[in-house]
Formats: C-alpha cells, sequence, structure tokens
C-alpha cells in the first residue's frame, strides 16, 4: 500500500471516529437539555362559578400559560389567554374600566380580547369552555 | 477554498496566526527522548474540561438545599434523560483526576524533573493537586446521602485535632458544631466557584512556568543524565535538535488520551459504581450513622494514620510533616542527577513510600 494511502485511510477512519464520538455525546446532550413535558401543567381547569362574579377574572395556569375568565358587566363569561401578543407578558384586568392592560408597553384590550390601543398585533386568544351545575371547565 | 483563503488572510494580517503557529506548534521542539508520561498533563486538561461542562450540566437540575439535594441527585439519575451518564462521568472523572494527577506526579518524581529550575511548576503542581483533593472532598457531600454526610462528618472531624484551634476551626468549615444545611451551602459554593476559579489560575500558572523554563529533559535513553542548569542565570531549556509537538507529540497526546478515555468507558460501562457504596443510594439522615463509613480511596490512607496513632494530633502531624516534605521535596533535593537508578536514596524513599501509602490504604479499606 502506498504511504499516501495510508495516510488518507488513517485520516478518514480518524475523522470518522470524532464525528462518530461527537454524535454520541450531541444526542445525550440534546435530549438532557431538551425540555421536559410537565406532569403537572393542566390540559382542563375547572373553577367554580362562583369564583369569578359579575365585572371580575379569575387568573390560572392552563397548559403552562397564564389564562383568565372574566364575567362582564352583562353576566357573559369568556376565557382568554392572558399573554400579551406583543412580547408575552401577562395583561391586567381593570375592573372599573373592565378591560385588560398589559403594563408592559402600554398595551389595551377589551373584555373579549380585542385590541384597543398600543403595540399588541392580535387580539388575546380565545379559550374555549364549558359550564355545568356550577363548574367551569377550561380547555 | 479561495473564500478559506481570503478567511485565513484576514486572520494571518491580524494575528501573525503563520507565526504563531510555527512558535506553539510546528517550530516548538520537544526533546527527542521525550515519552508517553509527558502526556499526562494533557489527560489531565481533558479530565478537568469534562468536569467543567458536566458540572455545569449537573447545575441545571441539581438544588442545593438540604431537603432537595438528594431528591434532586435522585432525579438527575433516573428521571432527566441521560442524567445518569452526565452524573457519573462527573462522579468517575473526579476520581481519575485524583489518579491521573498522582500518576503525573510520580512521572515528575522519577524523571527528577522537579529539579531546579523548576521548583515553582512542582511547588504550583503540589498546590493544584491539595485543591483537586479538596474539590473532591466538597463535591462529595453534594448529593447529601448517608456517604455524603457521614464521609464529611468523618473528614471535618479530624481537623479538630489540631491543638487550641481545631474545635473553631471544625465548626467553622461545617457552618455549625455539626454537618447540616449550613456546610452544604459553604461546601456548594466553594465547589462550584472558589475552587474552580483556584484551580483555573493555578493551571494559568503551571502553564506559564512551562512555557517560561522549557520542557525538561528525561532522563531515560541519554549517558549524561544530569541537570545542566548552572544557577546563574535565567536560561529556557530549548531543544534544537528536537521533535516538533505538532505533529509528533500532539499524536502521542491524542493517543493518551483516547487510552484515558478506553480506561474511563470501560469503568462507565463495566463498573459504574466502582466509587459508589449501597450508603451513597440512602438520603442523609443525621441520626444514624451507617457502619463502616469509609472516606473515598485517596483519603484512605489518611484515614488508616489517623487510627493508628495513639492521638489524633499525633497522625495529623505525621501527616502535616509527610505533605510538607513532598511540597518542599526540590529545595531539599540538590543533586544534579535526574536518572532515578543512579538516586539509590530517593529511589528507596519514594519506593518505600508509595509502598506504605498503598499499604496504609488498603489497611484502612479493610481495618
Amino acid at each position: 500500500m502506498q504511504e499516501t494511502d495510508r495516510r488518507k485511510f488513517l485520516g478518514f477512519a480518524i475523522g470518522g471516529v470524532l464525528v462518530a464520538a461527537a454524535g454520541a455525546i450531541t444526542y445525550p446532550l440534546y435530549k438532557y437539555l431538551a425540555p421536559r413535558k410537565r406532569e403537572d401543567a393542566r390540559q382542563k381547569v375547572v373553577v367554580a362559578e362562583t369564583d369569578v362574579p359579575v365585572g371580575g377574572a379569575k387568573f390560572f395556569e392552563l397548559e403552562g400559560r397564564t389564562a383568565v375568565l372574566v364575567r362582564k358587566s352583562g353576566g357573559a363569561l369568556i376565557a382568554l389567554s392572558a399573554v400579551c401578543t406583543h412580547l408575552g407578558c401577562v395583561v391586567q384586568w381593570q375592573q372599573d374600566k373592565e378591560q385588560f392592560l398589559c403594563p408592559c408597553h402600554g398595551g389595551q384590550f377589551t373584555a373579549d380580547g380585542t385590541v384597543i390601543a398600543g403595540p399588541p398585533p392580535r387580539p388575546l386568544e380565545i379559550i374555549p369552555f364549558t359550564v355545568s351545575n356550577g363548574s367551569i371547565t377550561v380547555g | 477554498m479561495a473564500l478559506f483563503g481570503k478567511i485565513y488572510e484576514w486572520f494571518e494580517v491580524r494575528l501573525g496566526v503563520k507565526a504563531l503557529v510555527e512558535k506553539q506548534l510546528t517550530g516548538y521542539l520537544l526533546p527527542r527522548n521525550i515519552n508517553f508520561w509527558y502526556s499526562m498533563g494533557s489527560i489531565l486538561l481533558v479530565i478537568l474540561l469534562v468536569q467543567v461542562v458536566t458540572g455545569i450540566l449537573l447545575l441545571i437540575y441539581y438544588v442545593p438545599d438540604a431537603d432537595k439535594a438528594f431528591q434532586s441527585v435522585n432525579s438527575i439519575m433516573n428521571v432527566v434523560p441521560y442524567g445518569w451518564l452526565f452524573r457519573l462521568i462527573h462522579a468517575i472523572g473526579s476520581n481519575m483526576m485524583v489518579l491521573f494527577l498522582l500518576l503525573h506526579m510520580l512521572s515528575v518524581l522519577f524523571m527528577g524533573s522537579y529539579k531546579s529550575p523548576r521548583e515553582l511548576n512542582w511547588l504550583s503542581g503540589f498546590i493544584l493537586f491539595n485543591l483537586v483533593l479538596a474539590i473532591s472532598l466538597t463535591g462529595y457531600l453534594l448529593p447529601w446521602s448517608q456517604l455524603s454526610f457521614w464521609a464529611t462528618t468523618v473528614a471535618t472531624n479530624s481537623i479538630g485535632a489540631i491543638p487550641y484551634a481545631g474545635d473553631f476551626l471544625v465548626e467553622f468549615l461545617r457552618g455549625g458544631k455539626l454537618v447540616g444545611p449550613p456546610t452544604l451551602g459553604r461546601f456548594f459554593a466553594v465547589h462550584v466557584a472558589l475552587l474552580p476559579l483556584a484551580i483555573a489560575a493555578l493551571i494559568g500558572l503551571h502553564l506559564f512556568l512551562l512555557e517560561r523554563i522549557g520542557v525538561s529533559t528525561p532522563p531515560f535513553g541519554l549517558s549524561d543524565t544530569k541537570n545542566r542548569w548552572q544557577g546563574n542565570a535565567f536560561r529556557y531549556e530549548a531543544h534544537p535538535d528536537g521533535i516538533p509537538f505538532f505533529p509528533n507529540y500532539l499524536l502521542q497526546d491524542l493517543t493518551s488520551i483516547a487510552l484515558y478515555f478506553g480506561l474511563f468507558f470501560a469503568v462507565l460501562s463495566f463498573a459504574p459504581t466502582l466509587f459508589f457504596t449501597r450508603d451513597a443510594f440512602v438520603t442523609a439522615n443525621p441520626f444514624q450513622t451507617p457502619a463502616h463509613i469509609k472516606p473515598e480511596w485517596y483519603f484512605l490512607a489518611n484515614y488508616q494514620t489517623l487510627k493508628i496513632f495513639p492521638s489524633e494530633f499525633l497522625g495529623l502531624l505525621v501527616q502535616g510533616i509527610a505533605m510538607t516534605l513532598l511540597a518542599i521535596l526540590p529545595f531539599l533535593d540538590r543533586g544534579s542527577e535526574k536518572h532515578p537508578l543512579k538516586r539509590p536514596l530517593f529511589l528507596v524513599c519514594a519506593s518505600g513510600g508509595i509502598a506504605l501509602w498503598i499499604a496504609l490504604a488498603i489497611w484502612g479499606h479493610y481495618s
């Protein structure tokens, strides 16, 4: 075998081993660092109807994100994502105005989640819910 | 390729890459009779790198709270994907670091590389060895298992034998009269912040000294094995007829590192619990001392020495004297001969010392 052939072969062999070693360490490293599914993240949340008075709001966690139930002065219920569509801050309920305000950059939403002022590009996401026997099931 | 050429040229005109490569790699000449033992330092640097990376990974899930530490380690071992792998790499790696530090020091001892003008290389290496022992000891407590808790109790207790200041020192070290949550906080801070910084600084100094003074010539395969330094002026030990670091010795370094990983993964695969006892898998209980608590293998000789002397203070004193003698060895051994077979007194003392250390460790293990 020529000297150069042997050198080339050894180069490829060492390169191959290094690539295999890099793969062998990258996969466990990725799996170790990858976010794990939270076992305590709730898919559905049950709230008592009495917890959401007229004009009031109830904040809770749903699938790892913040959500809110609002009962408008007319009595209508609505469930929304409480995460501002601008930069992800959690909106605050202003009972006197029946509006949401995002304190981060002044975004304002109606009780239905529609943008009325500020930089948010989209309305708050609406979440489906059902009401039965005095309980509200969100999600 | 033209793009790579342009990128290279960009760096070349700014950093002088070609001159740097020639100075540090291809033109960096090492003794022609250099051997395998000179690659221990490179192996140790790789081990340290692996320890730092896996240590950072463990920090993501580890909780330094006495109520949660054991559970968090348990979760790393059983719940987090591949957590067991990174934890075992870290735990086995710490033992390997001590083992290879011992081998590195032994090679330096037997080849007479500690002799003048390399007293500072030896001293900085000796301090590094002690810092590695300290980082191993502090890391041992962090899993908050029965083994961690009681081994730390025993290890910190021996300091109490120092006259007058002993009790104060033990309490200061533990953050209380006994090992407890304050000890965990202290040891955690020292393990993850203070000691890594100190070790990094000492390694920097150690490498600077190596670079400044030059690589020593091994005494094997030469007719004249005497130290040629006169002691009257600074002299960089050059090896004009030597072999280049790149590619020649780098290949030896890589071979040694590959062999090390072979050994390391053999332990990891076939004896993953080699360095764990059953008490390592039980959460710490300050009210129940397990039977036969033993320190790590590298502290067994110290442990047995404390036991065989009638007073703990005497045992501690003997160890202190032995360590001091080892630290100042280059200042005591002023002879110019480097070949171990031409230094009978050294050979007898060193071999006797190693045999005694091993015997005490075995005795400690079975006592």
